[in-house]
């Protein structure tokens, strides 16, 4: 039924990833670890992949959603890293310095209130993300960002990029409560990546359905 | 009907969406479940598995998408510059949801509903009455589709209904800020007025 709305292309720090294609090789590989092979893991282990990969490989593997919530608390708390690093750049307007506070402060709301989420579903919370390299894994270049523009376009790149993994996690959560907890989060990276596209001067809601497509 | 009493009433604004065959308006029992401390007892989902099911919840999002369409056009008159190309660019993406939703209800032989003859909008007076109503409707709507996205029954719908949810969310942020608002106000978008 749903063939006839979008199929989304997910963007990922190694390249980009059809939804449909990594459902493919979601199916190969359980098929693969029904019948007894290591296939999966190894072929994983044995690649550069990014956290929003293996935030899918989590979904796959889940019967529950304490691995999904894990890896989305992962997520949120590499975003705050990556505000507070770029804040505290010394690049930036105190107006737009300003706006990303509050941007942050909304990031660190999600992680708490999924960390929450999780512990009520007797679930362990993550290791806590350590320093610029914990946001390379989501998207590469924190380090690069030199200008106001830089950090404009990093942060829309951020941003996307949780976009596209609450998008994945919409068709996997197995709870009511979850799914629209998610969802509210969803909407709320949307709305940043509305006001960061408008401050690069781009146009802020350039697609009618926001899977987190670059 | 003025507008400001449409904003302040919630009758009039309930008896404005249930005579525009919006049947999914507004904060659902399952949202307010969803927001309780009973945290230990979480709601699953159970949806139900027909194709049926899913058509009437694609209809009333469809009726939602639709009344945005009207609601876009009918404000046009009111606005200028960049605030009406704001709302032309959201009345083609509010279309868009609207052709996907009825093409989605067809692939499940489901028939879609149509468009009203007409709507009893509230009067629009300014621009920033055209600002506010449009605020509202994404507000409404919003809060519409998470009420039902733990009911559709195939996970692509509650995804693509996610990717629904963040584009008026993203308009939201867009109105508000032309209305000289906070354009991110809260870190969580329920569709519930900050």
């Amino acid at each position: 039924m749903a063939d006839s709305l979008p199929h989304p292309r997910v963007p990922i720090a190694d390249g980009e990833a059809g939804t449909a294609d990594v459902a493919a090789f979601e199916r190969d590989r359980r098929e693969l670890l029904r019948r007894g092979f290591g296939l999966g893991g190894v072929a994983i282990a044995a690649s550069s992949i990014s956290l929003l990969w293996s935030v899918r490989t989590a979904f796959a593997d889940s019967s529950t959603d304490v691995p999904i919530m894990q890896n989305l608390i992962t997520l949120e708390l590499s975003t705050v890293i990556a505000y507070d690093t770029l804040i505290d750049g010394g690049t930036l307007s105190p107006a737009l310095r300003t706006v990303l506070r509050g941007f942050r402060a909304h990031e660190q709301a999600h992680a708490d209130t999924l960390t929450t989420a999780l512990t009520d579903l007797g679930g362990a919370p993550p290791p806590a993300p350590k320093g610029p390299a914990a946001v390379d894994k989501i998207v590469k270049g924190l380090g690069a960002v030199r200008s106001q523009a830089d950090v404009l376009s990093f942060l829309i790149e951020l941003e996307t990029a949780g976009v596209a993994a609450y998008f994945d996690a919409m068709g996997r959560l197995g709870e009511a409560r979850l799914l629209q907890t998610s969802a509210t989060i969803m909407a709320n990276e949307g709305q940043h990546l509305a006001i960061l596209r408008r401050r690069a001067g781009r146009d802020p809601v350039p697609n009618a359905f926001e899977t987190g497509e670059a | 009907m003025d507008l400001d009493h449409f904003l302040r009433d919630p009758q009039s604004r309930r008896r404005f969406f249930r005579m525009s065959g919006v049947s999914v308006a507004g904060a659902s029992a399952v949202f307010l479940a969803a927001c309780s401390d009973d945290t230990k007892n979480p709601v699953k989902i159970g949806p139900d598995e027909s194709d049926q099911a899913d058509v009437e919840i694609l209809n009333g999002a469809l009726d939602l998408e639709l009344m945005a369409v009207a609601a876009y056009k009918a404000s046009a008159p009111k606005l200028k510059g960049s605030a009406l190309g704001i709302a032309k660019g959201f009345l083609e993406q509010e279309q868009e949801h609207a052709d996907g939703l009825a093409a989605a209800i067809k692939a499940a032989d489901g028939m879609p509903n149509r468009a009203k003859a007409s709507y009893d909008f509230p009067v629009l007076r300014t621009q920033a009455d055209a600002l506010r109503f449009a605020v509202d409707l994404e507000h409404t709507a919003i809060a519409a589709y998470i009420d039902v996205l733990p009911k559709f029954s195939q996970n692509d719908l509650r995804a693509t209904a996610a990717s629904i949810i963040t584009n008026e969310a993203e308009h939201l942020s867009v109105l508000l800020d032309a209305l000289g608002r906070d354009p991110v106000p809260a870190a969580f978008v329920t569709g519930q007025a900050a």
